[in-house]
């Protein structure tokens, strides 16, 4: 049908794609981005050919320095008390003012490593579930009014996972631009997680969840803990280093804040020093990155600090529980007093808000994606968990991306190799400027074919 | 059941109706009027303290609104971890070299003119969008998705506009979107009882037009796509103790929050505990 109204008009009809296309993975901590093209069929888009781009607009207050975009992760050493100003908000662009900044720097500037013309490159850009409309509108009137690329694609971010690599090794890959079958995916994201219910590339909308506990929640905890002892409040990245660094998920909570209580005034229990550590912070002289080093009781932190007790002079944080009650957040969100059902919880929202018979399905074939989902031990919780709590009879099986940050721009990028699926899916600049907005808008949302 | 108040609150003793007016000899639980309360008469032969823990806060109505208070605080709490930018710092975008930056950041049609010059926070566009659905009862972009949708679920008699303020009517909250009040939700409820009913011929999958109609229905709204709370018989939440992070034991009683030996209570009281007034 599309094929016969494409000839009737054949102006409209993206008969003529380019061939390059941009896969923008645009999340709020970070821009997975990268070139796919339909001209090389053969070879699998790889990890490598994706840049991670800092999605921020950064000041640092040492060398009086903003740093847009990229600029961060490639010209930036000093990290300390740098203050972010994010463009996406709760996992949607809000202020194209700064995203634009940011953009024209990674794709457009002549030092970007992803320059391209947009005139001849289409792009695919993610969104995150359950986008307010107003917003939706405006991604649609930036990328053709003022980036003027030539064909776009917008769709959530948990979609393109379904065209990524399979995760499950009794699976096989299937073809570029051929969906999976069935993927529960849980997207651990940096503003919070979604739960999307995904069969053959398209999502159960009534079934998608979000729970708003997200890697930047974790950060700002972390930060909020961390501060009893030392203050690090101004201090976001090292703090997410930190986090990143010594972050786990504890398998069983209770035991481990059992085993690295200091106990009571006369009680003689020794902490455990296989949890606990000395966190040895930068200072972006002698220490470039901060590194973790097993608990010494004997090092004074305030002695070491102004290098009075004979060793290196270091600023020196000892980590205990919050190592683990940290990311315990996600599954756990009432331990902050938030009203929100855990992770496991939320996932079973979503699976049992559909017809009984789907639910093995998508127990069986969850996917986990998303940096936050990068601690130690989340896998295996989330699957004990759930475990738990369904009935014996389902088989419960849970996996993680091989490459959590990058797997939606994988996803991506083998769809766009495939023109006919890209053809299926975009929009032109010349049917947008034919058709409007509005019909963009539902064109993406699938409510109208060409 | 009986008339008067019974002064026991606890849930799991329950008083069964009792068909004699005579009671045979064992125990029963009786309502006793309280009598009428005379202060001129109560000047020392009650018990003073608890007399004064009453006055202290402890009716309903101030428990309440203690708790509503603490409430308020946790939620700004956790909307200041959830917060994306830096604190208090506006962050300029930086001139382009060799200038000629300021018109081509204005925008180049009236339209991207309007996004890039919008001062608009999240909240502001998810209270558009509310305020939208409330008063035309669809969304931007479903013009004539949602007609349809009626047409399918006409089987409830309650007209549509309606059911649909209703319905906007607990948008603040997160609703449970299992026990139904979204559109979509109601949507697939028939569906279901299908599916389970005579399901037995394919028991391993919905039929691929049950499918498909899941498929084709409309996205959530942000606030209805939220999790919701956790049944109401799971644990109660843990608390944990403010100094060191181990399980709170005890309660400050200032200020509420929770330590868990003594050495921490020391450090709370002399660092932390900012309420000095109870």
């Amino acid at each position: 049908m599309a094929r016969k109204q494409s000839l009737a008009k054949p102006l409209t009809g993206p008969d003529n794609l380019p061939q390059q296309t941009l896969v923008v993975d645009n999340g709020a901590h970070t821009i997975k981005a990268g070139f796919s093209s339909t001209s090389f069929d053969d070879s699998e888009p790889k990890p490598e050919d994706c840049q991670v781009i800092a999605n921020c607009i950064a000041r640092s207050t040492r060398d009086k320095r903003t740093y847009v975009g990229p600029e961060l992760l490639d010209e930036c050493w000093d990290f300390g008390e740098l203050a972010f100003r994010r463009p996406v908000e709760k996992g949607f662009v809000v202020n194209w003012e700064g995203e634009k900044a940011i953009w024209e720097r990674s794709f457009v500037d002549e030092r970007a490593k992803l320059k391209c013309n947009p005139h001849e490159t289409n792009l695919v850009l993610t969104e995150s579930p359950n986008a307010p409309a107003a917003l939706q509108r405006n991604a649609d009137e930036m990328v053709f009014e003022e980036f003027e690329f030539a064909s776009y694609y917008r769709t959530t971010a948990p979609t393109l996972n379904s065209y990524g690599p399979s995760p499950f090794p009794s699976t096989s890959d299937s073809a570029p631009g051929v969906p999976l079958g069935c993927l529960l995916v849980v997207d651990v994201g940096h503003s919070h997680t979604t739960i999307t219910p995904l069969y053959h590339g398209r999502p159960f909308h009534s079934a998608c969840r979000r729970l708003e506990i997200g890697g930047k929640t974790l950060t700002n905890r972390m930060k909020e803990v961390l501060s009893r002892t030392v203050e690090v409040q101004k201090e976001d990245w090292i703090v997410q280093e930190i986090k990143e660094d010594v972050g786990f998920i504890s398998q069983s909570f209770s035991s481990d804040l059992e085993r690295v209580w200091k106990g009571g005034l006369k009680d003689p229990r020794e902490i455990d020093t296989s949890i606990v550590v000395d966190y040895v912070l930068p200072d972006y002289e002698a220490v470039k990155r901060g590194f973790a080093r097993p608990h010494d009781p004997t090092i004074s932190r305030k002695q070491r600090a102004l290098g009075l007790d004979g060793g290196p002079r270091e600023h020196i944080v000892t980590i205990g529980n919050e190592r683990f009650t940290v990311p315990e957040l996600l599954f756990t969100p009432s331990d902050i007093g938030m009203q929100q059902a855990g992770l496991p919880g939320t996932i079973l929202q979503s699976i049992y808000s559909l017809p009984e018979n789907l639910w093995q399905l998508f127990l069986a074939n969850i996917l986990v994606v998303g940096g936050s989902s990068k601690f130690a031990g989340f896998t295996e919780r989330l699957e004990s968990e759930l475990r738990s709590r369904v009935s014996e009879d389902y088989i419960v099986r849970v996996a993680q991306a091989k490459d959590p940050l990058k797997n939606v721009w994988l996803g991506g990028a083998r769809l766009a190799q495939n023109e006919a699926v890209l053809k299926e899916h975009v929009v032109t600049r010349q049917e947008y400027l034919e058709h409007g907005d509005l019909w963009t808008r539902r064109r993406f949302a699938g409510k109208v074919g060409r | 059941m009986a008339t008067g108040p019974l002064r026991f609150r606890t849930p799991h003793i329950e008083e069964l109706p009792i068909t004699q007016s005579r009671q045979a000899p064992g125990f029963a639980w009786v309502a006793v009027a309280a009598p009428p309360e005379d202060p001129a008469k109560n000047w020392g032969t009650a018990n003073r303290k608890r007399a004064r823990a009453n006055v202290g806060g402890q009716t309903e109505t101030q428990k309440e609104a203690l708790s509503a208070r603490q409430q308020r605080e946790v939620e700004r709490k956790i909307k200041e971890l959830n917060s994306d930018n830096s604190k208090d710092v506006q962050i300029p975008i930086p001139k382009k070299e060799g200038g000629g930056g300021g018109a081509a950041r204005a925008g180049k049609t009236t339209n991207t003119k309007k996004i890039l010059a919008s001062g608009k926070t999240f909240a502001h566009y998810l209270d558009d969008e509310e305020a939208e659905i409330a008063r035309t009862g669809r969304r931007d972009g479903e013009a004539e998705v949602v007609p349809v949708a009626i047409q399918q679920q006409r089987a409830s008699k309650t007209p549509y506009a309606r059911r649909k303020a209703r319905e906007e009517s607990s948008m603040s909250a997160s609703p449970v979107p299992t026990t139904g009040g979204s559109a979509p939700m109601r949507a697939g409820d028939p569906m279901e009882i299908d599916a389970g009913e005579d399901g037995d011929a394919d028991a391993s999958m919905p039929s691929a037009a049950e499918i498909e109609t899941l498929l084709n229905l409309p996205p959530l709204t942000y606030n209805q796509a939220r999790s919701a709370p956790p049944p109401s018989n799971a644990p109660p939440p843990r608390r944990f103790c403010e100094v060191c992070g181990y399980f709170g034991r005890a309660k400050c009683m200032k200020c509420g929050a929770m330590t868990c030996s003594v050495m921490c209570k020391d450090t709370h009281d002399e660092q932390r505990c900012l309420k000095f007034y109870a």
